[in-house]
């Protein structure tokens, strides 16, 4: 299988939508399918930083340490714990729990200010 | 090596003149900022107002990337509209850059000694704006926009590649897999990467001199074997395959746990020990043995002293010498 992956890097792109029509498939339903898939995950990684940053929490973003089926970090400020699925985009942790306490006023600020403008 | 070297120089490098435009009215930052960009290969336009950084975007957008100060200052010219409660000409210039193109990538810079990026006032169409606090982080910023841009402009038949590369990984993986399907494995490459800045060893720099195919494919290949080695061939398949230990932490056979049809299973298993360890103790006195067997077959005291010809004294005697070997006392007993 592996080598079947390898080999899939060395068609040409004629090749691989011939061989993705020639499955039955549309290979530009196939390719929007596979562009949604990255977007998603992209959205995911957007969701949890816009959540935690309504929080008043703050992370590295370059901080993720991965576990066994998700990615967990901690807040800079309060140091409660965030977890998340790249696959499902569940998010868990005690900072989505609440405010950070550590910067709570200026997360209301901030939310009072969006709905203003 | 000949295929990989031919596979990546069939596609244009992502070498090809970035721009950016940037928004600052503070002369060291502007210069600062600047600097840095050129040092990622963008070509740099600058504007010191809004105003002028509004005119700059109308004349050359797109631009890969826009620098836009929190605090710039606007000049009476009122290109842009006024701004609305509470917003500041950074942010303003940012809404209309919005207006004109949704999708261009923007950044907003707040230099000026905040702690976080929760302290500044954003309306909430720019909540998704990446903010600049740290100017050590630029650099992770900017990075993570070019991944997404080049994402963003993979054609059909990169995007099927992608999608072929990751199935028959994960079909490689076979039980190793564990539920994964080959959209987990690509997205997580993608977000490797947009962590690749970073010191964790989880992050998958992407080098710009590989094109973002390669580069994903590569991180693919390396997910997938980690998940490979994280699984065991003797992790269970079936709820039945979980091992089963004792209280003593002794792995034990399912078959040791399949219940008895026997109501008392327990208690007869408990009773046979008990017979066994009693008739040792007793195996070399004859009319021992013999006393306990009538108990055994639940003869009384008068039919057993019958059976075996013992006159009361003498059944007593073989009584006490039972206990006597059992090490126990009358009470209790149930002989």
């Amino acid at each position: 299988m592996n080598q079947l992956a390898e080999s899939v890097l060395g068609l040409s792109d004629e090749a691989i939508l011939a061989e993705t029509h020639e499955a039955g498939s549309d290979p530009e339903q196939e390719a929007e399918r596979t562009r949604l898939v990255l977007r998603q995950a992209s959205k995911v990684i957007d969701g949890v930083s816009n959540r935690l940053l309504n929080l008043g929490h703050a992370i590295n973003p370059n901080d993720w340490r991965y576990g066994q089926w998700a990615y967990h970090n901690k807040c800079l400020y309060c140091g409660s714990s965030v977890s998340f699925t790249t696959a499902t985009g569940e998010m868990r942790g005690e900072a989505f729990e609440g405010l950070c306490p550590e910067s709570d006023q200026y997360a209301i600020r901030r939310r009072k200010a969006s709905r203003c403008v | 090596m000949a295929r990989l070297l031919s596979f990546v120089d069939a596609r244009p490098q992502f070498a090809s003149p970035k721009s950016a435009l940037l928004v600052e009215n503070d002369k060291s930052l502007l210069n600062y900022l600047k600097r840095c960009l050129k040092d990622e290969g963008y070509a740099v336009r600058i504007a010191a107002n809004s105003d002028d950084g509004f005119r700059l975007y109308r004349d050359y957008a797109p631009f890969n990337v826009v620098l836009i100060d929190y605090y710039v200052p606007q000049i009476k010219e009122f290109t842009i509209d006024l701004l609305a409660p509470r917003q500041t000409n950074g942010t303003a210039l940012a809404m209309a850059i919005r207006e004109i193109k949704p999708s261009q990538r923007m950044i907003i810079a707040a230099l000026g000694g905040y702690w976080n990026a929760s302290e500044l006032l954003l309306p909430r169409e720019l909540m998704h704006i990446p903010v600049l606090i740290d100017i050590l982080k630029l650099h992770s910023l900017l990075e993570r926009i070019e991944v997404e841009q080049a994402i963003e402009a993979l054609t059909d038949s990169e995007l099927q590649r992608l999608q072929r590369f990751a199935e028959f990984r994960v079909r490689g993986l076979g039980r190793a897999a564990r539920g994964r399907t080959w959209e987990d494995l690509l997205s997580e490459a993608q977000f490797r990467t947009f962590i690749g800045t970073g010191a964790t060893r989880e992050g998958r720099h992407w080098n710009k001199h590989v094109d973002i195919v390669w580069h994903l494919t590569g991180a693919m290949r390396s997910i997938s074997n980690c998940w490979k080695r994280q699984f065991t061939e003797k992790e269970a398949y079936l709820i039945s395959e979980l091992p089963i230990r004792d209280a003593e932490g002794q792995e034990q056979s399912l078959l040791d746990n399949v219940p008895s049809g026997h109501l008392a299973a327990d208690e007869r298993l408990i009773e046979k020990d008990e017979e066994e360890h009693v008739f040792t103790a007793v195996k070399d006195d004859l009319e021992a043995t013999q006393v306990l067997h009538g108990l055994l077959e639940g003869l009384k005291k008068n039919e057993i002293m019958s059976k075996y010809g013992l006159g009361d004294k003498e059944y007593a005697a073989v009584v006490k010498r039972i206990l006597k070997l059992l090490g126990r006392g009358n009470g209790g007993s149930k002989w």
